[in-house]
């Protein structure tokens, strides 16, 4: 059977990327969806690799991924409150208050 | 940016000792800090009212364990003012010696530890190579490297080991040349100094204000070393120089360093002149069972003023112990030194400082 | 100059390997199952096994398997015993020393040496096995407000980028597995993936010692990307071709026709604009390499582990060990690009006889050069590392932003200046 590859690539890519971008508009965390942006964008990058544009694909990794991602996540972790909040459960962030000592101890 | 408050410590690589630091950061920079201690307190001064006035050396060489003689010492000079007792000459001098190996040995473990904070994790192996020597020269001489038991009321535990000034000599001469090693590898390197030039300053009034003492303020151009200010043994028969930080610009973390640097320099000094200058004679004076009075004693100890006020009421024990301890003031000062400067300063900050908690903490 | 002992490249050498041993193979069915026997069914196995299709299957599985274990396992542990014992000389001490004659058994235990004490009886070359079996037998916990999806995939990520990376790393002309036109660019990109995969790590543990070394992390990484690229440029301009092979290539030929210069190889580090290019470059991989003095994400001193605080046990050891992996992979950069990569003179070339053909092994082979300035650039890394202190994280974003991308521009305009104008002024490179 001859299996035409181009087009079993292009079709696997195609859905990893789909997918991704849905996932990138549907999940909750923030940072779940620069997950899922991560993965499209490098998808999108094998299609122009497909396609025969090797530079593009390249130059798409080094550029989205490698820096306008972790730009995006800088923005995110340096603008959410929440992130900071969500640290340790147990521990509430706040100046110490001095007791007042009860009556009628030593 | 939000502010919050990061803990570092009790459990910390970087804290050498048993406290916590809150630092509040807005982004990068700290805006406010509280030292926390108070978790190696093990109360010193209670427990030393109900153990008799020798036994109690053994309690005071726990309180800074790295520089156990310069503590018991003071304790001792504390108590025999107030008995008005005389330490025989050679005493004084071969505890002038025993102080000032120790101070060598202390100032090389804040070495050994103030490297690693930078990432300089070679100074580690490096100083504690050196302080090998010293605590072998400890142990010839009192028998214990650490927390060794050696001042008493009255003198020293026991006498000079014969040969022990050849024995000085040898390793002093071979610990200048390591200083000279020291040097190249910490001053003359620029990223040394960008980490600690203008980091954690201090003014002077700052300092005099919140009771810095030691090295930590001679670093900000004040010459006060208790040695020459109101010498106790014999130190106003040593040669030696206090260093001090001139030029206008102390106070940072690189003078602190460079101050109690150069401090070890001049403690090779004094040892090589006291081994010299040691006369023949006793070496303890047998100091009274019972005593009744006040006895009130500073000293210039690795880290500062370290200061003894005992009181005894006629009884074998002391009536009350009070210590004061130099960490525990300068700590006090650290959240001047460290508003302004940036996290990652904290470390080149409080170990430029030398924290000992256990004195701090008593 | 020496040539290459894998040639002409690993998968045409795995095809033959691997073709060979199908053929017996087959050969062996074919024959247990003769025409006329009750096995016939099986002769389709056996005509099965030399279709071209498997072979090169097999073959493109065998090459990938033996350029990662050499790569990934072999070099790995090499550099790693490497390092940890030229910086325990450098701290007057002698460093790890549990070897092949630590193992409890005969006949390793009967003739060691220093028989109370197993763990210092040798080389050393073992003790990383042993942590990586430490780490393997730990339990992997996850914190448990932590981020469990993005806790999980982050270590993966800056793990598959890694690898990846030698998947167009050659370690001689013949020793690449794929020699593809934009192989510099390949690696690079590969480079710039783990940044992303670090700011996740450090956020998804839930902890502020890890956001924040994540943080640093990411920028100090991205940063140096840019100095790194602006450095190849100026490389670029000189080989013309962004093939690495080729650029090596281009350096092995001698620096003058005739005369004492024509004895030295026109390594771009002997150029005037690459050995600015170079100075850079080293700075750059450096920090990228997050070694000391650019460690500040992950300063023991000041933030436990940094970004890896939360990871324990093998995740932990992939994310460590892979530190290691990049920094053979920008040593491995550094040489190729500076040093003349795998070039260097023959000294004498074996042939021997096998099965009729004449096999010639050359003494000392392009892999061996390769190898050797790897191992020399490396140390001069770990020698940097293990004797200055760190540099503040604002301190090393100023260095990066300020001083380095300045000084590579000029780097590239000189290198442009020199290669228009330098037939005319004498040859001058």
């Amino acid at each position: 059977m001859a299996v035409d590859w181009q087009l079993a690539a292009f079709l696997v890519l195609s859905v990893v990327e789909l997918g991704g971008s849905i996932m990138v508009v549907v999940s909750r965390k923030l940072v779940h969806a620069v997950f899922w942006l991560s993965v499209t964008l490098i998808t999108i990058g094998g299609i122009y690799l497909l396609l025969g544009a090797e530079f593009i694909f390249l130059i798409q990794i080094i550029v989205y991924a490698g820096a306008i991602l972790p730009i995006f996540t800088f923005g995110i972790m340096l603008t959410r409150r929440k992130i900071m909040e969500e640290v340790t459960p147990g521990e509430v962030p706040q100046e110490p208050v001095p007791e007042t000592p009860e009556e009628g101890t030593p | 940016m939000a502010e919050f408050w990061v803990n570092m410590g009790p459990q910390h690589p970087m804290t050498h000792g048993l406290w916590n630091m809150r630092v509040k950061i807005s982004g990068e920079t700290i805006t406010d800090a509280e030292p926390e201690i108070g978790y190696l307190h093990r109360g010193y001064e209670k427990i030393m009212e109900v153990r008799e006035f020798q036994k109690n050396v053994v309690l005071t060489d726990r309180l800074c364990y790295v520089s156990s003689v310069t503590w018991s010492h003071a304790y001792a000079l504390a108590c025999e003012k107030m008995m008005g007792l005389e330490v025989p000459p050679r005493g004084q001098w071969i505890r002038v010696i025993s102080l000032e190996i120790q101070r060598l040995a202390s100032h090389l473990m804040w070495l050994a530890a103030y490297g690693p904070d930078l990432g300089l994790l070679t100074a580690l192996l490096w100083a504690l190579r050196e302080r090998e020597l010293f605590l072998d020269l400890l142990q010839l001489l009192t028998g214990a490297r650490m927390n060794q038991n050696f001042p008493r009321v009255g003198g020293v535990r026991n006498d000079l080991p014969p040969d022990f000034d050849k024995y000085c000599a040898k390793i002093i001469k071979h610990f200048r040349g390591k200083l000279d090693e020291y040097k190249r590898l910490m001053h003359d390197s620029k990223i040394f100094r960008m980490r600690t030039q203008g980091v954690g300053r201090i003014s002077a009034a700052d300092a005099i204000d919140w009771g810095v003492t030691g090295p930590n303020l001679r670093a900000c151009g004040v010459d006060v070393d208790l040695r020459r200010l109101e010498p106790y043994e014999t130190y106003d028969e040593v040669d030696f120089e206090p260093q001090v930080w001139k030029g206008g610009d102390g106070g940072d973390s690189y003078a602190r360093f460079i101050c109690r640097f150069n401090e070890m320099r001049e403690s090779c000094d004094i040892i090589e002149q006291a081994v010299k200058k040691i006369p023949a004679g006793p070496y303890r004076a047998k100091a009274p069972r019972r005593a009744e009075g006040e006895g009130f004693a500073r000293t210039e100890d690795s880290r500062g003023e370290a200061l003894f006020y005992v009181i005894g009421d006629g009884d074998d024990r002391p009536y009350r112990v009070k210590i004061r301890s130099p960490v525990y003031c300068t700590m006090a000062a650290t959240p001047l030194m460290l508003r302004g400067n940036k996290m990652a300063d904290v470390v080149s900050i409080l170990g430029s400082v030398d924290v000992c908690v256990g004195e701090m903490d008593k | 100059m020496s040539g290459a002992l894998v040639s002409p490249d690993l998968f045409t050498l795995c095809k033959v390997l691997v073709g060979g041993i199908l053929r017996i193979l087959s050969d062996g069915v074919l024959a247990a199952t003769p025409v006329g026997s009750p096995v016939e069914g099986l002769r389709g196995l056996g005509y099965f096994l030399v279709e071209d299709w498997l072979v090169t299957l097999l073959a493109w599985v065998v090459a990938i398997t033996i350029m990662v274990t050499w790569a990934a396992a072999i070099q790995l542990l090499t550099i790693m015993w490497m390092e940890r014992k030229f910086y325990a000389r450098l701290q007057d001490r002698y460093g790890i020393m549990v070897s092949i004659w630590s193992l409890p058994f005969w006949p390793f235990s009967w003739w060691a040496k220093r028989r109370n004490k197993p763990t210092h009886r040798g080389l050393g070359y073992l003790q990383n096995v042993a942590d990586g079996v430490k780490l393997i037998q730990k339990e992997n916990i996850t914190p448990a407000s932590a981020d469990r999806a993005m806790f999980h995939t982050a270590p993966v990520m800056i793990a598959s980028s890694t690898i990846l990376i030698f998947a167009a790393l050659p370690f001689s002309e013949g020793f690449v597995i794929a020699n593809v036109p934009l192989s510099l660019l390949f690696i690079l990109a590969t480079f710039s993936i783990a940044p992303l995969g670090i700011l996740i790590a450090g956020w998804a543990s839930n902890n502020k010692y890890s956001l924040i070394g994540g943080m640093r992390a990411a920028a100090q990484l991205m940063a140096y990307e840019i100095p790194l690229l602006l450095a190849i440029v100026a490389v670029l301009i000189y080989s013309g071709t962004l093939n690495v092979i080729d650029i090596v290539q281009r350096q092995e030929v001698p620096l003058a026709a005739s005369g004492p210069l024509s004895y030295i190889p026109s390594w771009n580090i002997f150029s005037i604009p690459q050995f600015i290019g170079f100075a850079v470059f080293f700075v750059a991989i450096m920090a990228e390499m997050e070694r000391i003095p650019f460690d500040i994400p992950e300063a023991e001193a000041e933030l436990v582990e940094g970004w890896t605080t939360e990871y324990t046990g093998m995740r932990f050891g992939l994310v460590f060990g892979f530190k290691w992996l990049r920094a053979l992979a920008g040593s491995a950069l550094v040489v190729i690009l500076y040093f003349g990569g795998w070039s260097g003179p023959v000294f004498t070339t074996l042939t021997p006889y096998v099965g009729g053909t004449a096999i010639p092994i050359p003494i000392i082979p392009h892999e061996v050069w390769f190898l050797l300035k790897v191992y020399f650039v490396f140390l001069i890394f770990v020698w940097i590392s293990w004797s200055v202190p760190r540099v503040r994280i604002d301190q090393i974003l100023n260095i990066g932003w300020k001083k380095l991308i300045p000084l590579s521009l000029l780097a590239i305009i000189v290198a442009a200046v020199f290669a228009a104008f330098g037939p005319y002024l004498g040859g001058i490179r």
